[in-house]
């Protein structure tokens, strides 16, 4: 069997797996291209008005937008890798019996690549056309309202960008997700449906030295920067750098940071049958669930930094300008509320694609349980306790994963006011946490963790108590 | 036997229909029995008879086409999903033929849950009676194990103590020794078996395996969703030979 003739097969077999995998990245697509097409049609527009250094305009947007779509792109990569991980857990059983039959592990490792080729090209190639038609949607409410805006170019060679960024990633995420297929032994053919152990975390020592180094060399970019901020602004731009370092280094070892905070999070869920076996699920696959997390832990980082920043740097200018006319007060801490909603919105696209991974996972990992779930059915959980014991371990992540971005993101945004503004402030200076955002933090978190758990409690409560007799 | 034997569990006229009209498949057709108190009946027959069937109805595991069913006073045909759900709970206790546990939790979670879910712990009659059930089923040092460091015998030690734990009026197990090797299985019954001598446990078993089926103090046997026969304890080979025929006629 080539590896090709395995994945047309299993994509026509069961093409409803990959349907999150094309969402994710139709949805990092779509959001790159909507991006960059309407920083085009803004440069073009500046262009013809009198806004000086249209080409700067242009040219800044475009950047900005390529930031965002890495980040959006980046936290699809991590959904699709666990997707793709997830599924291949699923399959243990035929591959194993592939094994048997004489398929060579690289083969099949070879053929789940394929699968994510194609379906990274067709989400993309999806995205990118919806991307459009948003910018040319933009476009139209534009020039209903007044704005000149250009119709956006149907070939724009920017477009690309994100055509080519989310389609390799896809296919990346596969190759690194079907890694999985390496673990199975030709043996796991012959044991039946029993109790699977856990997953281990294999070490990665590479990874995780080069992480721990990240971080500490960042750490120390972003003290450095926080000094030189004491007499000077431009100490920003290496707290800048630090923070960018360490916070590489920091997702690099989310797979070893986000276990034990969900171990410490599912211990707080409380002692009931349904939150103590939620809470557990988490810590039988502890790479999968901080795969499945640390999306939301990217993006409330990003958010939280600017918030945190904007709001401390805004406490500092007006303990200093206390002499300053209020009105140009009131205008610089307009344009700093305006910039951070922006920007807080262009992140929040990545924790909506997060949001999917969330719930894809829960809901493979409850197909996979469906005896152990019907076995619970049997020996007397109800359908309502089912579905708190999805929710417990939906709950878990949303909550660990903002936690872990609330504080990484206070420490970000402070250190980043301070190496700013460092030099104007007289006293100390503490971190303005603004209590709108500590609300919303705390509503999304909720939003999160009922919503994921949504699609996996039906199809849980769904599962009979037969099913767990049922030997297949 | 001096006193009359009290109905524990009964059925009364059930069937089971599967598949669409046209294409019927029939797994009980109006089988009215009862499992007697204090007893340990099995319940053998050929493959498709319908013995897993009769079973998950019996316990309240799935929903009968017709007929009726009771679990000690309480009819259970016609109860909603949660009473249902909570008389399995208190009343029932179950031993499968595999995956019988829950991965996450430890031979003493698996054992409680079914206090766990009725959101209490075991009182202290309860906890030394449990405590007992450890000791007689050998897991006293392996109660902070987790299944999948456990052999197929020990798993199903563990499910049978889980089944005795809330001394329910009844404990179903369908085929409790298909997964194990004969030395095993023989441990395994004699367990259940002390559980109905010693403790006057209600038990109904499910078997393919006359050797299991001759523990037994009373032997019911379905043909084609029917039951056929209704006997004592007996030996292995006879029970054997009832079986073949019984296969030959089908
Ligand atoms: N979910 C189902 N859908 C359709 N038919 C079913 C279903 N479950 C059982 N049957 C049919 O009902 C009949 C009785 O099945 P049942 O499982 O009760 O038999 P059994 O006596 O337990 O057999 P075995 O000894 O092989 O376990 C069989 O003909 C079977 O094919
Ligand atoms: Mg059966």
């Amino acid at each position: 069997m080539s590896s090709r003739t395995l994945a047309r097969s299993e994509l026509a077999r069961r093409p409803g797996q990959h349907l999150p995998s094309l969402l994710v990245t139709a949805l990092g697509a779509a959001f790159g291209a909507a991006l960059l097409a309407v920083s085009s049609m803004i440069g073009d527009y500046a262009a013809t008005t009198a806004i000086g250094g249209s080409a700067g305009v242009e040219r800044m947007l475009t950047v900005l937008s390529i930031l965002f779509l890495g980040i959006a792109v980046f936290v699809a990569g991590v959904v699709t890798t666990n997707t793709f991980s997830t599924i291949i857990a699923g399959r243990v059983h035929e591959i194993a019996l592939a094994r048997v039959l004489g398929a060579s592990a690289r083969d099949l490792r070879r053929s789940v690549a394929t699968e994510g080729a194609v379906v990274g090209l067709l989400g993309s190639v999806l995205g990118v056309g919806v991307g459009w038609a948003v910018a040319a949607l933009v476009g139209v409410i534009g020039r209903a309202s007044g704005v000149a805006l250009p119709v956006p170019e149907v070939l724009d060679p920017v477009l690309a960008v994100p055509l080519v960024a989310s389609a390799l990633t896809t296919w990346l995420a596969s190759w690194l997700g079907g890694a999985r297929v390496l673990t199975v032994t030709p043996m796991q053919a012959l044991g039946s449906a029993e109790e699977a152990p856990y997953d281990r975390l294999s070490r990665r020592p590479v990874r995780t030295g080069l992480a721990v180094l990240a971080v500490a060399a960042g750490a120390v970019g972003l003290g450095a920067g926080v000094m030189m901020g004491q007499s000077s602004s431009s100490g920003v731009l290496v707290a800048f750098l630090g923070g960018v370092l360490s916070f590489i280094g920091v997702i690099g070892l989310s797979r070893l940071i986000i276990p034990p905070v969900l171990r410490v999070i599912g211990t707080l869920l409380g002692r009931g049958a349904p939150a103590r076996l939620g809470a557990a699920n988490a810590m039988r696959h502890p790479e999968r669930s901080a795969r499945s997390t640390v999306g939301i832990v990217i993006g409330v980082t990003l958010i939280t930094t600017f918030v945190v920043a904007a709001s401390t740097a805004r406490t500092v200018l007006f303990a200093t300008t206390a002499g300053a006319p209020e009105e140009y007060v009131e205008e610089a801490s307009r344009i700093i509320d305006n910039v951070t909603l922006v920007f807080a919105g262009l992140i929040g696209f990545a924790v909506v694609i997060a949001l999917v991974g969330l719930v894809n996972t829960l809901t493979l990992g409850v197909m996979q349980r469906r005896r152990e779930i019907g076995l619970l059915r049997a020996v007397g959980f109800t359908r309502g306790q089912v579905r708190r014991m999805i929710t417990a371990e939906s709950a878990q992540g949303a909550i660990a994963a903002t936690a872990i971005g609330v504080l990484l993101g206070v420490v970000y945004g402070w250190s980043g006011a301070l190496a700013l503004l460092g030099s104007v402030s007289s006293g100390a200076v503490w971190p303005t946490v603004p209590l709108a955002f500590v609300a919303a933090v705390v509503v999304v978190t909720a939003a999160v963790a009922l919503l994921a758990a949504l699609i996996p409690s039906r199809r849980a409560t769904r599962v009979t108590p037969v099913a767990a007799l049922a030997v297949d | 036997m001096s006193q009359p034997l009290r109905a524990i569990a009964r059925v009364e006229q059930l069937s089971k229909h599967y598949g669409s009209e046209q294409a019927r498949v029939t797994a009980l057709d109006a089988v009215t029995l009862s499992f007697a108190a204090g007893q340990f009946t099995a319940v053998m027959g050929p493959s498709g008879s319908g013995k897993s069937t009769l079973m998950h109805i019996a316990a309240g595991l799935d929903s009968a086409s017709s007929g009726r069913a009771w679990i000690g006073s309480t009819e259970i045909t016609g109860l909603g999903d949660d009473e249902l759900t909570v008389l399995r709970r208190r009343e029932v206790g179950f031993v499968f033929q595999s995956f019988n546990l829950v991965p996450t939790l430890d031979v003493r979670g698996n054992i409680l849950l079914p206090f766990d879910l009725d959101g209490r712990t075991p009182t202290a009659a309860e906890t030394a009676w449990i405590d007992e059930l450890i000791a007689r089923l050998g897991l006293r040092d392996r109660t902070a194990h987790r299944p999948h460091e456990l052999s197929g015998g020990q798993k199903q030690r563990v499910a049978i103590a889980r089944a005795l734990a809330t001394r329910p009026t009844l404990v179903f197990a369908d085929e409790p020794t298909g997964a194990l090797d004969s030395a095993t299985s023989r441990d395994v019954l004699r367990l259940l078996q002390d559980a109905s001598r010693d403790f006057g446990q209600s038990i109904a078993m499910v078997t393919h395996d006359p050797v299991a089926a001759a523990h037994a103090d009373r032997v019911l046997f379905l043909a084609d969703g029917r039951l056929v026969r209704d006997s004592g304890p007996a030996s292995a080979a006879e029970l054997s030979g009832i079986v073949l025929g019984l296969e030959d006629a089908s």
